[in-house]
């Protein structure tokens, strides 16, 4: 078996392990995941919505906001699977520890965290969007390309999640990336309203975070406005991915091979 | 047949550090092919940085070392497809049952789950578990735990075993059915590694053993070898009424103790030659009126090594 064999391989004996403790808990998993996103869409969409009286860029407030709250709903499926349960991996239930007493080494298994958090981010994202489909809000076939950036989120909001999880040292300190990193992120990454209404200073520091152009991508394939800022969305997500796909490597290791 | 075995696990000079502290001072011991070799030590001897040193599970800081012809900590993937680790903490996968957890881990040595599944079932047998396949691991008490542990340290047919601690914390029953799994597979030509701080579990398991304390060896050898060299085969305890008495057994039993020690209030006095002591503490008329004479065993050889402190 080739090295390149050997790597996928093992990463996907990861993915399957994963997969296999979801299967347990599949159903409150989905629950969880989807009540929240689900909850905004309706109150603030339907709700907040009546009051919002103008268009937003030329569309209704429900409209608006749908593909941003899809693409949140993937980062958060991601992002709290590879932080508490990826701290609990490595901390309380040994489950990386186990693995290291066999050949996998901890970049398949990274590898095979950030396949499967791309399955989760497809996953919940696919499931939110079949609610965004009978509320009739896609008008375009360009949705078919969502998965990309989807799948992408995987490695982008996976890797310093799992980064936090190794570092952090009680359960709590998972919750300063919660609330000072991810949930600032939420709101002000374009999902209720246009980032270029906000002060420049803050502007920019959003168009340069992977949120923001995950929403701009998500709104632009459902609503079909394709234009090469799509491309440059793209580009921003994947460039963060590059970047930040070792970032939990070395991390893990200082934790697992003491 | 431990002298024709091969050398499995070679140490030179191995040392680990952690930081400033160093929990393994150059050691050096040679594995055969086959036997079963202990590590046997109190709490913060070195134990298991040694064995997860061995085990790849852990960066070798000085030294040499050679498992399976293959320099540890270069060749950790070739090294770990062969090797059965079983550590200290029960790290079965909880989110699975105990089935998939056998399968899940013998897909991490590249084994399809065709050819998982009939070993799984009959690991899972061959560990008393086979009812509770699958059971969630939740509800596993720790000896099963401990069971399902070593059932999926071995789905790969591993050439060697290591365990770390198999039996800590395990009850008696549950301690016998490790012990005779263990036996078993050292029937069938698995050499086993462990650690303990039983001394039941060393005498009854292992072939040779190292007594190591603070990151050195302290002796090594067969069990009994051991026990005959370093206490000698009888043990005699008494219980005095007074140091005077100490005084006055000690000086009666002369020549006959090859070595004495104090265990809590009791006073211990080993001897080559069974039946001396007591002989001489009659012809003394010296003999106290609580005394227990019994063979001396590795508890005997390890206390009198690692001396009576607190290890926590």
């Amino acid at each position: 078996m080739s090295h390149a064999n050997a790597f996928w391989s093992s990463a996907l004996a990861v993915w399957w392990r994963n997969f296999l403790a979801w299967r347990k808990f599949w159903r409150s998993s989905i629950l969880l995941n989807f009540g929240e996103p689900l909850t905004n869409l309706l109150a603030l969409g339907l709700g907040l919505g009546a009051y919002v009286s103008s268009m937003m860029q030329g569309v209704s407030f429900l409209q608006f906001i749908a593909p941003g709250l899809l693409a949140v709903t993937a980062m958060n499926a991601v992002t709290f699977d590879s932080g508490f349960d990826g701290y609990d991996r490595l901390n309380s239930n040994g489950v990386y520890a186990a693995m290291m007493t066999s050949p996998l080494t901890v970049p398949e298994i990274v590898a095979g965290e950030y396949l499967w958090e791309a399955t989760r981010s497809l996953l919940y994202g696919a499931v939110f969007f079949i609610v965004v489909l009978a509320f009739g809000l896609v008008h375009s076939l360009w949705v078919v390309l969502l998965p990309i950036p989807l799948a992408l989120f995987g490695v982008v909001f996976a890797a310093p999640a799992l980064y936090v999880a190794a570092r952090a040292k009680t359960h709590e300190q998972l919750f300063y990336y919660f609330s000072l990193v991810i949930t600032p992120m939420f709101m002000f990454s374009g999902v209720f309203f246009p980032v270029n209404h906000l002060p420049w200073y803050i502007a920019d520091i959003i168009y340069a975070l992977p949120l923001y152009h995950g929403v701009d991508l998500a709104r632009s394939l459902m609503l079909g406005q394709i234009s090469l800022a799509c491309l440059w969305d793209l580009l921003w997500i994947l460039g963060y991915a590059a970047v930040l796909s070792y970032l939990p490597v070395k991390a893990l290791e200082r934790r697992l091979t003491a | 047949m431990n002298e024709a075995g091969a050398p499995v696990i070679v140490a030179k000079g191995l040392v680990k550090r952690y930081g400033d502290l160093v929990a393994v001072r150059g050691i050096d011991f040679e594995i055969r092919k086959g036997e079963c070799f202990g590590f046997l030590g109190p709490n913060g001897a070195g134990k298991s940085s040694t064995i997860r040193m061995l085990s790849c599970l852990s960066p070798v800081s000085e030294g040499e070392l050679q498992v399976l012809g293959m320099p540890a900590g270069v060749a950790e993937r070739r090294i770990k497809e062969r090797l059965g680790i079983v550590s200290q903490d029960d790290n079965v996968d909880p989110d699975l049952t105990l089935l998939e957890n056998l399968l899940v881990y013998a897909r991490f040595f590249g084994m399809s789950p065709r050819e998982a599944t009939p070993r799984a079932r009959e690991l899972l047998r061959f560990m008393q578990l086979e009812q509770r396949q699958d059971a969630a691991v939740r509800e596993l008490s720790g000896g099963m735990r401990r069971r399902l542990v070593i059932a999926r340290a071995l789905m790969h047919a591993p050439e060697v075993l290591v365990l770390d601690e198999p039996t800590t914390g395990l009850d008696p029953q549950a301690r016998l059915l490790v012990w005779g799994a263990l036996q078993a597979l050292k029937r069938q030509g698995t050499t086993i590694v462990l650690t303990s701080h039983y001394m039941e579990e060393a005498e009854r398991l292992a072939d040779r053993l190292l007594i190591v304390d603070h990151g050195e060896v302290l002796e090594r050898g067969s069990p009994a070898e051991l026990v005959e060299r370093i206490v000698g085969r009888e043990a005699v305890e008494i219980w005095a009424e007074n140091e005077a008495q100490v005084q006055r057994v000690t000086q009666a039993a002369g020549a006959a103790v090859q070595l004495s020690d104090r265990h809590g209030d009791a006073l211990v006095l080993y001897s080559r030659e069974p039946g001396r002591i007591g002989e001489e503490l009659i012809r003394h008329q010296a003999a106290p009126n609580r005394m227990l004479v019994r063979p001396t065993n590795l508890e005997d050889v390890f206390l009198t090594l690692t001396g009576r402190d607190l290890r926590e």
